[in-house]
């Protein structure tokens, strides 16, 4: 261990979160984009453009050494909902806690199932 | 004609039921019938009150149709603010608890009953109506309400059988919320023969 | 020819989703599923549409009528009762946003209907067609709120007489006598175009 103390922001592991939960396969979309996806608007699929990272649907909290991160998303049917969730929380414990040391706690919430 | 009552914000001039003709005709009916291609009867013919009547009538009559055979849509951004408002409105609260050893994840209710009716509506000859689902207090396993219409003709017994074994399995394989009792009430028949 | 055993034909069979009735799609939106709300306002808003451009004469007030409207309908969706039909308790919803925007727009009750009336001085033979539709328009606009509502919903939307009382929250005939009154006046402003 080192003296060195990171310091990171609730946004910087907003964005890391919702970074590595689009990711995962089974969800299609984080909150922001649902009213799109209801609406059928074409491309709204995510992680297209990479330059924008996107943090709607996230909410990160720093305390300390600690971090709790909530996420919603949509998925679609052929996943199940309570492993997809499993999955997600745990993908995202890792990676946040890779990129910043942080101890994580993950809630998963889905709002949405695509039937089509 | 009455009196016309005054605008005074009390009584408008619109809520007085309309006089008869002069000659007794109720004015209305008499320009229904003209509209709806009635010929004239024998007093509709020779009565002055109603001539003109109908003679209005007809002069507006295709211009009338005209305009209400006229094409207004409108443009998707409507539908596309509704929704966006609608989803924005949704209660978040609202949701089912899913099991995790890394504490418990959440599903909307919505979403959840959308999931069981979909399952319902893809059966054939069912459709799913209201679909509730109750999680017993404090576990994850819950109570499924849900009540069906059904093509005339279909073996209700048989199918509802069916419908309470695809929504255990969909509990189970695609929601993870284990379903602990199902009840089904056939509400409406459709598609009569 | 009734078999009575025998099976609707399949060809027949609608595919669930895009055909469900009413009912089906109220109860699903009223326990909040989005979905079924959308596919509602979808079979509906062409209808809705119509008669807020009528009665508002201006698509994008009718625009904001009919946004405000479904808005409306989803925010109280509970406590349609399915005592009427859900297009009567839609056009309702819509014929009340209207009166409010018509009450902000012209605070005090104008019967003047002499106002707005087109004047064809030379009405030519060509043009007479479109000329006289948008004579009928400014027509309409120029009859109270009451009379054009009540004028709409029966000429343009073809309901009854019973019907158009539910919408209105008036007795049947003050609806009757609206309508005749705004069908009188317009017969007179028209006559200068035949």
């Amino acid at each position: 261990m080192t003296d060195v103390r990171l310091n990171v922001g609730d946004s910087a592991v907003a964005r890391i979160a919702a970074r590595r939960a689009a990711r995962v396969p089974g969800v299609v979309a984080l909150r922001a984009d649902l009213a799109q996806t209801l609406v059928g608007v074409a491309g709204s699929v995510l992680g297209q453009d990479r330059s924008r990272l996107p943090t709607d649907g996230v909410n990160a909290v720093v305390r300390g050494q600690e971090a709790e991160v909530s996420i919603t998303i949509a998925t679609r049917l052929g996943h199940n909902c309570r492993d997809l969730c499993r999955t997600v929380q745990q993908e995202v414990a890792a990676e946040v806690a890779a990129q910043t040391g942080l101890a994580v706690t993950v809630r998963v919430t889905i709002v949405d199932v695509l039937l089509g | 004609m009455a009196v016309d009552p005054i605008l005074d914000g009390g009584t408008s001039i619109d809520e007085v039921a309309l006089e008869p003709l002069a000659c007794g005709r109720d004015a209305a009916v008499v320009w229904d019938r003209a509209e709806a291609g009635t010929p004239p009867d024998a007093h509709e013919r020779d009565c002055p009150h109603c001539t003109a009547v109908r003679a209005d009538a007809a002069g507006l009559s295709s211009l009338v149709h005209r305009m209400a055979a006229e094409d207004i849509d409108p443009p998707p951004s409507v539908m596309e603010r509704v929704m966006g408002a609608v989803m924005s409105e949704l209660r978040p609260h609202d949701v089912l608890q899913l099991e995790s050893p890394h504490g418990a994840n959440r599903l909307g209710r919505p979403a959840a009953a959308g999931v069981l009716r979909g399952v319902v509506d893809r059966m054939d000859g069912l459709r799913a109506r209201s679909c509730r689902i109750e999680q017993v207090p404090d576990r994850f396993d819950a109570d499924v309400t849900i009540t069906v219409t059904a093509r005339f003709g279909v073996d209700l017994a048989s199918v509802t059988a069916r419908v309470r074994q695809m929504v255990l399995a969909a509990g189970e394989q695609t929601l993870g919320v284990p379903v602990r009792r199902v009840d089904i009430s056939v509400v409406d028949i459709w598609g009569e023969p | 020819m009734q078999g009575f055993a025998e099976p609707a034909p399949v060809s027949v069979e609608v595919p669930p989703g895009p055909h469900l009735d009413d009912l089906t799609l109220v109860v699903r939106a009223q326990e909040g599923d989005v979905r079924a709300f959308e596919a509602l306002a979808r079979r509906h808003q062409a209808a809705l549409y119509r008669l807020a451009s009528r009665v508002m004469g201006d698509h994008a007030e009718a625009e904001d009528a009919l946004q405000e409207a479904l808005l409306d309908a989803w925010r109280r969706i509970d406590r349609f009762r399915g005592d009427s039909a859900f297009s009567t308790w839609m056009y309702r919803v819509v014929t009340n946003r209207c009166l409010a925007m018509l009450r902000k727009r012209r605070p005090l009750p104008v019967e003047d209907v002499e106002d707005g009336t087109p004047a064809p001085d030379s009405p030519e033979r060509s043009a007479e067609a479109d000329a006289s539709m948008a004579a009928l328009g400014t027509a309409l606009q120029g009859l109270g709120d009451d009379l054009r509502i009540c004028w709409v919903l029966r000429e343009m939307e073809g309901l009854g007489y019973t019907e158009i009382a539910e919408i209105t929250g008036a007795s049947e005939d003050a609806v009757r006598g609206r309508i005749h009154r705004a069908r009188t006046r317009l017969a007179e402003v028209m006559r200068a175009w035949r």
